[in-house]
């Protein structure tokens, strides 16, 4: 792990990481290197001991299961496709949206015996989700904007992160239902933890209170 | 067709040279650790029938095993765990035997972790087995055993950490949230506070039995409760009058004992560890190094998993320390190689074989590392010699010849 005195910390690239930056420039650290920052990856924060780093969503995770850094934030919808063992200790409220099942407008999703296709870029998510009802579906992986798949009748719906709805009303389809919230959550390393216990519960308090 | 003859399965890796001298070496230092406290090697086999593993209380999601099918057509497993086969003798061949039995073991478990998470999916696991005796120095001398063990880690900054998941449980029961169990382990074992908070006032605001309310808030409290002695004065206050305030001075019994046998700073206590909590019944512990991201040491008390092979309920407590990344940290901090060349190269000419062997004999009997030259001329032999570090090359013909390299 991260055997250095400092905290390392895992940020996810692009919105979280501005709101994240934006968050120590409340407490007062110096983050004049993580805005101005070039295409450098890790970044100091000067006179505070903690170490930034930017990864993507998924990728956060594995460091910080790694213990190659010490805490991370990223999606709670990253964390529930990809799960991990770690700890999620605080939830800093910004970056939320949420989970939906969306259909064609109009639509009854659960009519007829038929088995239902979903297509989605959280297949966890939506096997969880599906089996929790016990229900038995067929979940196609996209990459992509996952709003074709019904529009050229691939799937019967789909399953993705829903902030406003503005791109799924463009395309003809509607939230059918609410699958579950998503925000930013802080995770630890289990044993940076344990053995950093003072620096990350300050950083932790220090958070909080300026959220 | 393209064949994988050229690689080893993910997950699995050849250990080479300085990798597997700190490999053995580890396992070597915790082997004698063991036999020195009085315990008995065990050895079972790698493949074992699923059904061992597959019951509720034994928790090994299936799809974390290994499997293969007998001749029979019955599932088998690759032993993802060896205190369940330590169970299963327990419960049948030495059900007779007196207790207490002291065992311990030192073998690869295998588990089959998520592709391309950079796992070891083969670990080399060395640990003990306490079956039977009296509860509290059973505990006590498990505890002590896994301090020692991070002591022998040679780890700068390590962590013993002892909880205890009957609060857990308890606090469950009272609140009659049995069948959300896994839900709530999960929040507490991630330290998910601000989600524990939320579901468990979704669950209890119909409750407004005076008791109850307090018991939903110190289960929220759990997975704050964790760091040096100041969570026993904070957990005694929340726990005072409660029927949990016994086991607590227990468990700070153990804490005090292991802080006046131990660097206090390296004993530390948590009481929302919860993991496993269909197999462990009492104490739980994890221990930590520096040099690695997840816990080098896990056991914990389980008191009814032998009962469920048909034995009757015997207690036990034990742990296992994953070797694998304690000789990992221990490659990462040598500054110099581990392994040794040998002391001597020994050349014998032709017609002089049988008194090169001979004269190997000799050397090694002394505790010199000789090797047996298999070069066929004596540059050659030089040439090796320098290649593998060795410095001193031996000629034997009719007048043996020392060289120095």
């Amino acid at each position: 792990m991260n055997s250095n005195k400092t905290i390392r910390i895992a940020l996810t690239k692009g919105r979280l990481e501005k709101d994240t930056v934006n968050l120590f420039d409340k407490i007062g650290y110096d983050v004049s290197q993580l805005r101005d920052k070039g295409r450098k990856l890790i970044l100091e924060i000067p006179g505070a001991d903690i170490e930034v780093v930017l990864a993507k969503a998924a990728d956060v995770i594995t460091y910080v299961e790694h213990g190659v850094c010490d805490m991370g934030v990223v999606g709670k919808d990253t964390i529930d496709e990809y799960g991990g063992k770690f700890f999620e200790v605080c939830d800093l409220g910004f970056g939320r949206c949420r989970f939906a099942l969306a259909v064609k407008a109009g639509t009854d999703f659960y009519e007829g015996y038929g088995v239902k296709t979903i297509a989605t870029k959280y297949p966890n998510v939506t096997r969880r989700f599906f089996e929790a009802k016990g229900m038995d579906v067929d979940i196609v992986k996209i990459e992509g904007s996952v709003e074709l798949a019904p529009l050229l009748s691939l799937s019967d719906g789909i399953v993705d992160i829903v902030e406003t709805g503005t791109t799924l009303k463009e395309n003809g389809l509607a939230v059918y239902e609410d699958v579950s919230p998503i925000s930013a959550r802080v995770i630890v390393n289990p044993v940076s933890m344990k053995l950093k216990k003072n620096d990350i519960e300050t950083l932790l308090q220090k958070m909080e209170s300026n959220l | 067709m393209k064949g994988y003859d050229l690689i080893t399965p993910e997950g699995t890796r050849d250990l080479l040279f300085d990798e597997c001298v700190a490999r053995k070496r580890e396992e070597d230092r915790l082997r004698y650790l063991f036999i020195m406290n009085g315990y008995s090697e065990v050895i079972t086999p790698a493949l074992e029938f699923y059904d061992v593993f597959n019951m509720k209380a034994r928790s090994f999601r299936q799809e974390s095993m290994y499997k293969l099918v007998d001749g029979k057509g019955r599932l088998m497993v690759m032993r993802p765990d060896s205190t369940m086969p330590i169970a299963r003798i327990v419960a049948t061949r030495l059900k007779d035997r007196n207790k207490p039995l002291k065992l311990f073991y030192s073998q690869n478990i295998y588990r089959c972790n998520p592709k391309l998470s950079g796992r070891d999916d083969e670990i080399l696991q060395t640990g003990i087995e306490i079956i039977g005796g009296d509860e509290k120095r059973a505990d006590l001398e498990a505890l002590s055993l896994a301090a020692k063990v991070l002591c022998e880690c040679g780890s700068t900054d390590t962590r013993l950490e002892i909880g205890d998941n009957t609060f857990y449980k308890y606090l469950l029961y009272a609140l009659s949230l049995q069948d959300d169990e896994e839900t709530v382990r999960a929040f507490i074992e991630s330290k998910n506070t601000p989600e524990l908070k939320n579901w468990i006032a979704e669950k209890t605001e119909k409750i407004t039995d005076g008791n109850k309310r307090k018991y939903a808030e110190l289960l929220l409290t759990l997975p704050k409760l964790f760091g040096g002695e100041e969570v026993f004065d904070t957990a005694e206050k929340l726990f005072s009058n409660t029927e949990l305030a016994d086991r607590l001075t227990e468990l700070k019994e153990t804490y005090n004992a292991l802080c006046r046998l131990y660097d206090k700073n390296s004993i530390t206590v948590d009481l929302g560890l919860v993991n496993k909590a269909e197999y462990y019944t009492g104490i739980i512990f994890r221990g930590y190094i520096e040099e690695y991201g997840q816990a080098v040491i896990s056991g914990g008390r389980y008191d009814t998993l032998i009962g469920s092979f048909g034995a009757a309920d015997t207690g036990a407590i034990g742990f296992a320390a994953n070797v694998n990344a304690i000789a990992a940290a221990t490659l990462q901090r040598a500054n110099e190689p581990l392994s040794k060349s040998a002391d001597v190269l020994v050349f014998a000419k032709d017609g002089y074989l049988t008194e090169g062997i001979r004269h190997c004999d000799n050397m090694t009997e002394t505790g010199v590392i000789a090797e047996f030259c298999t070069c066929s001329d004596v540059e050659s032999a030089i040439a090796y010699a320098k290649e593998n570090g060795i410095q001193k090359l031996i000629v034997i013909d009719e007048n043996t010849q020392t060289i120095e390299l």
